[in-house]
C-alpha cells in the first residue's frame, strides 16, 4: 500500500506580494496562511464504508490603517490581490480603534511542539486503527454502530509587515467508536499530536460503556454528589466557563467573571490556566494566531481569578497586553480570543471512595445559560459509585445547577489527566448537586 | 476506469458577507471567498472521496487520473455499498424579493447599526448584531451523465442584547434568515424585543424541575421535532442500528394527531433545488397519524434499508453529502392555545430555543427553552427562566396530546459530522402530558 506523500513549504511568495502591496496602503499587514493534508476512514458497523483525502490551503489576511482593521480570506493563494483588497474595503467600514502595532519578531525556538514526523498520509495505518477499534469492542457482548479513524498534517504560517514570520508545522492523529447495547449507548474517541494512540483501548472503553449502561435502573430525585469524567467536565467548562474568561466578553458585559478579578470564584483547590508548552497538548505553540509570544496565563490560583484573556485588538482597546491568547479555527476571518491548552489542577484525593454519581458524559451542555452559567443537561452513561465499583448503572436523569456556583466547593480531583480537545482535565468530584429522575 | 460503480463530483464556490457591530463598534464588515469541491468515487467495496480547493475539471485523460486516484483511496474500504436508483429533477431557487448584492455593505451596515441601535433599552448593558450573506453556486456531474448548476443565496442576521442588574445577567436573543432576499430592512421591532426579553427575565425565576404537563411555543416544539424525531429517522443512523426509530416502520408511536414531515421543496431556511447528490427532493412524511412512514435518505442508505426516498443528502461546501434534515415540522392540529392552557390547568409554558442535542441510539433527547411561564389553574402565570426539557423519544411522542392549528417555522443550522447546514424547524403549539422538565429553582 502506497504512502500519500506530501511536500512542505512555506509559501514565501504570496505571502510576501501581500505584504508589500498591502504596505503601499494599509499601516500594517498580517497574512495567516495554511495548507494541509487528512486522511480518514469511516466505519460503518464493523467494516471500512468509506476512505477521504483532504488537501487544502488557504489564506487570512488582515490591514490596519489608522487604527481600522480590515479581514478577508481565500482558499486560493493566487487570488490574494483580490482577497487583499477586500480586506482593505472591510477596514474602511470599520470603526477604528486604539492600535498599538502588530508584534515584532522574537527570537523563539522553531522546534515545533505539536508534530510528529513519523505520521504520513498511510492508509494502512489507518486499516490498522479499525481493526484494533474492533479488536478492543469484541471483548463486550455489543454492536459496533460507527466510528473513524483519520491523520493529518498542516503547516501554518503567520506573517507581518513588522517582520515576523513564523512557520510550524502540526500533526493528528485520532480514532473513535459508537457501539450499542440494546438502547445503551457507548462512546470514546483518543487523539494526539504523535503516535501514541490507543485504539484497542478505545475500542473496549466504547464497548464497555455501551454494555455496562445497558439495563439502568432509575434514580430517585434529589442531591447527589456527582463525580465528572474529562469528557463531562470538559463540556461544562467548554460551554460557560472559558468564554467567560475571554477579555472581549468581559469588557463587553458579557461575562459574570467581570468585577471579580482578585477574588474566590471556585473551590481554593483548583487552579486553571493555559499551557501554550505543554507536552500533551495538541494546540501546543510556541506563538498565537498572530505573532505574539505564547506564554503560560494563569486565570486562576488556588480559586482566585487572576487573569483573563486578550488579544491584540481587545488589549489595546482596553489598554490590557495581549497575553498570546489568539487563535484561529481555520484560516477564515480574522483572529479570536481562546485557550492553546487549558488545564486544571486540583487536590488529588480518592473522588469515589464515597458513594457518589459517576457521569461520564452529558447531553445538551452548548444549551446552558453561557452568561448566568445555569444549565440542566440529560446524563449520559451514569452510575451509582461506592468505594470505586460501580455499583449499577442509572438508566436516565437529568443534572441541574450553574457552572459557576458548582465549582465553588468540591471534593477534589482524580489523579490522572486526559487530553480533551484543548484541554487537559482531571475528573472531578461535586457536592449535593441537582438531580432530577423519578 | 476499472473497478469504478459511480463517482460524482460536487463543486461548490462563492463568497461570504459577516457584518459584526458589537456595542455600537463594527468590529468587522467585509467579505471572503471559497471554492471547493468534493469528488466521490465508487469502487468495487466503498466510496473513494477527495476534497479539493479551487477545482477546475481536468481535461481528457486527466479526468480519468484524478477519478482513478480517488479510486485507489477507496482500497481500504470492505463494506460493499450500493446505491438505489433515485428520481432526478432540479427545482427553480426562489426569486428574491431584493436581492442583497444590490446593497452595498455600507448601507447593510447602516441598517443593522440600526437594528443593534433598537436593543440598547435602558437596563441593557451589551448588545451585539451580526449579519451574513452567502452566496454558493453549485455545479454537480456525475457518472450516470447528471449535470446540474444553480445559485441560491443565504442571508440572516441575528441580535442579542444583555442585562444586568444588581449582579444578575440575562440575555435575550433573535435571529431571522431567509433564501427570500435581505432580510434586515424595517426590523429594529426584532431588536427591541431581544432587549425587553433580557430585561423581563432579571426578574424571572429559575424554573424547578420535575414532571409535569408542558405546553411548547411553535419555536421548541420545531425544535422538538428536530431533535426528537428528526435526527431519529435519519437512514444513516438507522442503517447503522443507532436509531430507536430502527424497525420501527408502521409501528405506531404516538398520537393520532402527531403528523411529522421533512420538505427540503419547501421555500424555507433548508430548501434545496436538488440534493447533494442530483436527486430529486420532495415531501417526506416521517410519522403520519402517530404511525411510523419512512426515514431520509440518501441512495445508499435508501439500498441499504429502503421505506422512503433519496433526496435528505446534504453537505456543506468541501465536505462529503450526509443524510440530512431540511425544513422539518409538526403539522397543523385542530387545537388553539387557549384549549391547551385549559387542558393543562397545572404546568409549564415553554417558549423559545437555546438549541438541543439527541442521543439516537438511546432514544434520548435534551433541549432547553429561551424562557417560560408557569401555568396556574389554566392561565398563564410568573415567567420562569432556564428551563429545559428532555425525554425519551418513543415514550415522549405518546404523551403529545394536543396540537394547535398555528404552525410557524424557525431558522437555525444543524450540526452532524461536523458539518453545520442551514434548516428551518416548526411546529403549532403542542402539549405534552407528564414531561421531564429541568431547571435549577428549589422552590
Amino acid at each position: 500500500m502506497s504512502c500519500f506523500v506530501v511536500r512542505w513549504w512555506v509559501a514565501v511568495e504570496p505571502i510576501e506580494s501581500v505584504l508589500k502591496e498591502g504596505s503601499k496602503t494599509a499601516d500594517e499587514v498580517e497574512v495567516f496562511f495554511v495548507k494541509g493534508e487528512s486522511l480518514s476512514a469511516s466505519l460503518r458497523k464493523r467494516e471500512i464504508s468509506e476512505a477521504a483525502i483532504s488537501r487544502s490551503t488557504g489564506m487570512a489576511i488582515r490591514t490596519i490603517r489608522d487604527g481600522k482593521i480590515g479581514v478577508s480570506s481565500t482558499d486560493d493563494p493566487e487570488r490574494w490581490q483580490e482577497c487583499l483588497s477586500a480586506a482593505l474595503a472591510s477596514g474602511e467600514l470599520a470603526t477604528p480603534q486604539e492600535w498599538g502595532g502588530l508584534p515584532g519578531p522574537v527570537d523563539l525556538d522553531p522546534t515545533p511542539l505539536a508534530c510528529d514526523p513519523e505520521i504520513t498520509m498511510d492508509p494502512a495505518l489507518l486499516e490498522r486503527f479499525c481493526e484494533e477499534l474492533l479488536e478492543g469492542a469484541s471483548r463486550y457482548p455489543v454492536e459496533v454502530t460507527s466510528g473513524s479513524a483519520h491523520v493529518s498534517r498542516q503547516f501554518s504560517t503567520v506573517a507581518n509587515s513588522s517582520g515576523v514570520l513564523y512557520s510550524s508545522p502540526k500533526t493528528s492523529v485520532g480514532v473513535s467508536l459508537d457501539c450499542i447495547s440494546g438502547q445503551s449507548t457507548g462512546y470514546e474517541f483518543d487523539s494526539s499530536y504523535r503516535l501514541d494512540i490507543d485504539p484497542v483501548g478505545v475500542g473496549e472503553e466504547a464497548a464497555r460503556l455501551a454494555h455496562t449502561s445497558a439495563g439502568g435502573d432509575d434514580i430517585r430525585s434529589g442531591r447527589y454528589d456527582v463525580v465528572l469524567s474529562q469528557i463531562a467536565l470538559s463540556q461544562f467548562l467548554g460551554a460557560v466557563f472559558v468564554p467567560a474568561l475571554s477579555g472581549r466578553n468581559v469588557h463587553a458585559g458579557r461575562s459574570r467573571l467581570a468585577g471579580s478579578m482578585g477574588e474566590v470564584v471556585i473551590d481554593n483547590s483548583l487552579s486553571l490556566y493555559d499551557d501554550p508548552f505543554d507536552g500533551r497538548g495538541l494546540s501546543s505553540t510556541r506563538w498565537d494566531a498572530e505573532g505574539s509570544p505564547a506564554r503560560r496565563l494563569d486565570f486562576i490560583k488556588n480559586g482566585v481569578l487572576m487573569a483573563f484573556a486578550y488579544d491584540l485588538k481587545t488589549a489595546y482597546r482596553y489598554g490590557k497586553s495581549s497575553t498570546g491568547s489568539a487563535v484561529r479555527s481555520g484560516y477564515g476571518g480574522g483572529p479570536a480570543i481562546g485557550v492553546h491548552n487549558l488545564v486544571l489542577d486540583g487536590k488529588e484525593s480518592g473522588i469515589m471512595d464515597e458513594p457518589a454519581l459517576y457521569v461520564h458524559d452529558v447531553v445538551g451542555a452548548h444549551t446552558a445559560n453561557p452568561l448566568s452559567g445555569d444549565f440542566s443537561v440529560e446524563l449520559s452513561n451514569a452510575y451509582l459509585v461506592e468505594g470505586d465499583e460501580f455499583v449499577r448503572s442509572v438508566r436516565k436523569a437529568m443534572m441541574s445547577g450553574n457552572i459557576f456556583t458548582m465549582l465553588q466547593e468540591t471534593g477534589g480531583v482524580g489523579s490522572k489527566k486526559r487530553v480533551t480537545g484543548k484541554m487537559i482535565l482531571p475528573k472531578i468530584r461535586l457536592l449535593r448537586q441537582n438531580i432530577i429522575g423519578v | 476506469m476499472d473497478g469504478i460503480r459511480y463517482y460524482d463530483i460536487r463543486h461548490v464556490a462563492g463568497e461570504v458577507t459577516h457584518i459584526d457591530i458589537d456595542n455600537s463598534v463594527i468590529e468587522s464588515a467585509g467579505t471572503s471567498f471559497f471554492d471547493q469541491a468534493v469528488v466521490r468515487v465508487l469502487g468495487p467495496r466503498g466510496w473513494g472521496i477527495m476534497t479539493v480547493d479551487n477545482y477546475q475539471r481536468p481535461r481528457g485523460d486527466r479526468f480519468s487520473d484524478m477519478i482513478n486516484s480517488v479510486r485507489g483511496v477507496a482500497s481500504i474500504t470492505g463494506e460493499k455499498v450500493e446505491v438505489a436508483d433515485a428520481k432526478r429533477g432540479v427545482l427553480d431557487v426562489p426569486a428574491m424579493r431584493e436581492d442583497p448584492r444590490d446593497v452595498s455593505i455600507e448601507e447593510k451596515t447602516s441598517i443593522l447599526a440600526g437594528i443593534e441601535k433598537s436593543a440598547r433599552l435602558e437596563g441593557i448593558s451589551s448588545s451585539r448584531a451580526n449579519y451574513s450573506e452567502r452566496h454558493e453556486t453549485v455545479t454537480f456531474e456525475d457518472s450516470s451523465g447528471n449535470e446540474h448548476t444553480y445559485s441560491i443565496c443565504r442571508c440572516g442576521f441575528g441580535i442579542m442584547a444583555v442585562a444586568s442588574r444588581d449582579g444578575i445577567v440575562q440575555m435575550g436573543y433573535e435571529r431571522l434568515h431567509s433564501i427570500s432576499g435581505l432580510p434586515i430592512r424595517h426590523k429594529q421591532d426584532i431588536g427591541a424585543a431581544a432587549a425587553r426579553r433580557a430585561i423581563e427575565l432579571l426578574d424571572a425565576k429559575a424554573a424547578k424541575g420535575g414532571i409535569m404537563n408542558a405546553i411548547l411555543d411553535q419555536e421548541l416544539a420545531g425544535v422538538f421535532a428536530h431533535e426528537a424525531v428528526g435526527h431519529a429517522s435519519e437512514g444513516d443512523l438507522v442503517k447503522e442500528g443507532n436509531s430507536v426509530l430502527s424497525g420501527k416502520i408502521g409501528e405506531k408511536i404516538g398520537n393520532n394527531i402527531l403528523t411529522i414531515v421533512d420538505d427540503p421543496s419547501l421555500p424555507e431556511f433548508g430548501f434545496e433545488p436538488v440534493d447533494a447528490e442530483g436527486s430529486a427532493v420532495g415531501r417526506t412524511e416521517i410519522i403520519r397519524r402517530g404511525r411510523v412512514c419512512a426515514y431520509l435518505h440518501s441512495r445508499e442508505t435508501l439500498a441499504a434499508i429502503g421505506h422512503g426516498a433519496a433526496g435528505n443528502a446534504r453537505a456543506m461546501p468541501g465536505e462529503p453529502p450526509l443524510v440530512r434534515m431540511s425544513n422539518t415540522y409538526i403539522e397543523n392540529g385542530d387545537s388553539s392555545l387557549e384549549e391547551m392552557l385549559e387542558t393543562c390547568r397545572d404546568g409549564i409554558l415553554l417558549k423559545g430555543s437555546r438549541g438541543g442535542q439527541v442521543d439516537p441510539g438511546r432514544g434520548v433527547f435534551q433541549f432547553n427553552a429561551e424562557y417560560g411561564y408557569l401555568v396556574e389553574g389554566g392561565e398563564v402565570a410568573g415567567m420562569v427562566r432556564d428551563v429545559s426539557l428532555s425525554g425519551e423519544i418513543l415514550s415522549t411522542l405518546h404523551s403529545i396530546e394536543l396540537c394547535a392549528n398555528d404552525l410557524l417555522m424557525h431558522q437555525g443550522y444543524c450540526g452532524k459530522g461536523g458539518q453545520s447546514v442551514p434548516v428551518s424547524d416548526g411546529s403549532p403549539h403542542v402539549l405534552l402530558r407528564c414531561a421531564v422538565v429541568g431547571g435549577s429553582g428549589t422552590d
